[in-house]
């Protein structure tokens, strides 16, 4: 009993030693994409676009291992809620690769265009949703319930910027209707970078549930009953990539 | 639901208690076996206890219907509340507590005698039914064991001819005869193949709608697929009391969510 529990043990580990590679993988994709698009780099948004197949491939067989697992040794209790939240958390991780693979396709189609302006605020909000998807990748493996609520501080500021570059932005296309055809993609680009803040606010809520046996929505702005600051829009429809 | 003050890990559960124990403690001579063990049996579920071996669990369910007391040197402190009447109390009637309160075993123990006698013994000894109204109790134990379409025919054979699911089950047809409220099950089927198992595993959800189910099980994967409660217990104290998923999804107590993660033994 004891060695095959010591086997059983280590296919847990490698099971997140595997979700953390894809989740650098896909984090680098997303630095990649926002990079690309900053810099007009063509052959840098194809690398993402590419990379995209292989983080597609890592999803597929982190979620066959969990199935294997699940049928083969019947897990309890927290090993059962380990695999669960791997199986979910790569469904999240998967995502974000499919937005960084959107960036992508901005940066391409903007690539012959000047800016309107400079990048500035594009970059810093993904250098903070970087930060989330990484610390929630980490709270999960050191399961530390601090690092879980340090995610979900940051995406309230994600959301702030959020609001604050659609103001900005709508502002600007109603004062110059000839940038509309570069801020629409741009504003997009910001709202895929808003969307992987969630993508790493659930992963951190996951955390917890691996951690506490329950389950709950940690972060304001995904319950139902939340009332963004000041007059925001309210509920806009979700850009729907692909 | 609530829980205890005292004890944060064991579980009240809501509406109608058939059994319940009291601060019950069972000595063999010096040796406490059981501590403490306040738990109570909610009417017409399955109740599933486990814990490793010696830890205590068959101990505890033999006392829920005076066992112990065939056992030279056992001694019972606390209370055990059937319907609310303590089955401790001097003037219980223990052959008719032993009806209300049925026992299945490991190893199924029919009568060296006819598949008919095996189940019709009860009624006989506690109230000398008519030969018609036997056989009406003798189908009926047989049918609600699931045992009847394969037996009808030799109702007069050796029991002991009998596969071991379907000794079990004769038993378990035994204990309906004499219409008893709660059943007992300890390790009902672990002497049973997958398919056996299975049968009996079956047999326990049709009961449960008119009986109180209290099993001792090794099989974490019995209790968490037939029990709606579970207790764990180890080394004579009942640790955590819950829901069966509770205890199997996030169990509160570190020593629980060892042992069902397989980390003792």
């Amino acid at each position: 009993m004891r060695r095959t529990r010591q086997a059983f043990d280590e296919q847990l580990e490698q099971l997140e030693q595997r979700l953390l590679e894809m989740g650098e993988f896909v984090e680098a994709m997303l630095e990649k994409s926002v990079r690309a698009l900053t810099s007009h780099d063509v052959e840098l948004a194809r690398e993402v676009i590419a990379a995209d197949d292989v983080a597609d491939e890592m999803d597929i067989s982190i979620e066959q291992q969990c199935m294997r697992l699940l049928a083969l040794q019947q897990p309890m209790s927290r090993d059962l809620r380990t695999i669960g939240t791997v199986m979910k958390v790569i469904s999240d991780v998967e995502r974000i690769g499919d937005y960084s693979v959107d960036i992508g396709r901005t940066a391409i189609r903007l690539a012959d265009t000047e800016y309107f302006k400079p990048l500035v605020d594009i970059p810093k909000m993904a250098e903070l949703v970087r930060t989330m998807l990484r610390q929630a990748l980490e709270a999960l493996v050191a399961r530390d319930l601090e690092i879980v609520f340090r995610v979900v501080e940051l995406d309230d500021k994600v959301d702030r910027m959020w609001y604050r570059l659609q103001e900005e932005l709508e502002h600007i296309m109603e004062q110059r209707p000839e940038v509309v055809r570069q801020a629409v993609p741009l504003l997009l680009v910001a709202r895929y970078l808003e969307r992987v803040a969630d993508h790493s606010v659930n992963i951190a809520e996951r955390v917890a549930y691996m951690e506490t046996g329950r389950l709950e929505t940690l972060a304001a702005s995904h319950r139902a009953d939340y009332q963004p600051e000041g007059n925001q829009p309210a509920e806009r429809p979700e850009a729907k990539p692909e | 639901m609530t829980t205890q003050a005292d004890t944060p890990h064991i579980l009240r559960p809501a509406g109608e208690i058939k059994l319940e124990t009291r601060r019950l403690a069972l000595f063999y001579n010096e040796f406490r076996a059981l501590k403490d063990i306040s738990v109570a049996f909610p009417a017409r579920r399955i109740t599933a206890l486990i814990g490793p071996s010696g830890c205590g669990k068959s101990s505890f369910l033999r006392c829920l219907n005076r066992m112990n007391d065939l056992i030279d040197g056992a001694r019972v402190e606390g209370e055990v509340l059937l319907d609310g009447t303590d089955i401790y109390h001097s003037e219980i009637d223990i052959p008719l507590l032993r009806r209300r309160v049925g026992m299945v075993f490991q190893q199924p123990n029919p009568f060296p005698m006819t598949v008919y006698d095996n189940v019709a013994y009860g009624p006989r000894l506690h109230r000398a039914p008519g030969r018609a109204d036997l056989d009406e109790i003798v189908e009926r134990s047989l049918r609600s064991a699931a045992l009847w379409d394969e037996v009808k025919d030799k109702l007069h054979q050796s029991a002991l001819d009998l596969s071991g699911g379907q000794q079990q089950r004769l038993c378990i047809a035994r204990v309906l005869a004499v219409e008893p409220e709660v059943v007992l099950m300890d390790e009902p089927c672990s002497a049973l193949d997958p398919t056996a198992t299975f049968r009996i595993e079956e047999l326990m959800l049709e009961l449960v709608e008119r009986y109180t189910i209290v099993i001792v099980t090794h099989n974490m994967y019995q209790a968490s697929r037939v029990s709606h409660y579970a207790g764990f217990f180890l080394m004579g104290e009942l640790i955590e009391y819950g829901e069966t998923v509770q205890i199997f999804e996030s169990p509160k107590d570190r020593r629980t969510d060892d042992y069902v993660r397989g980390r003792f033994g």
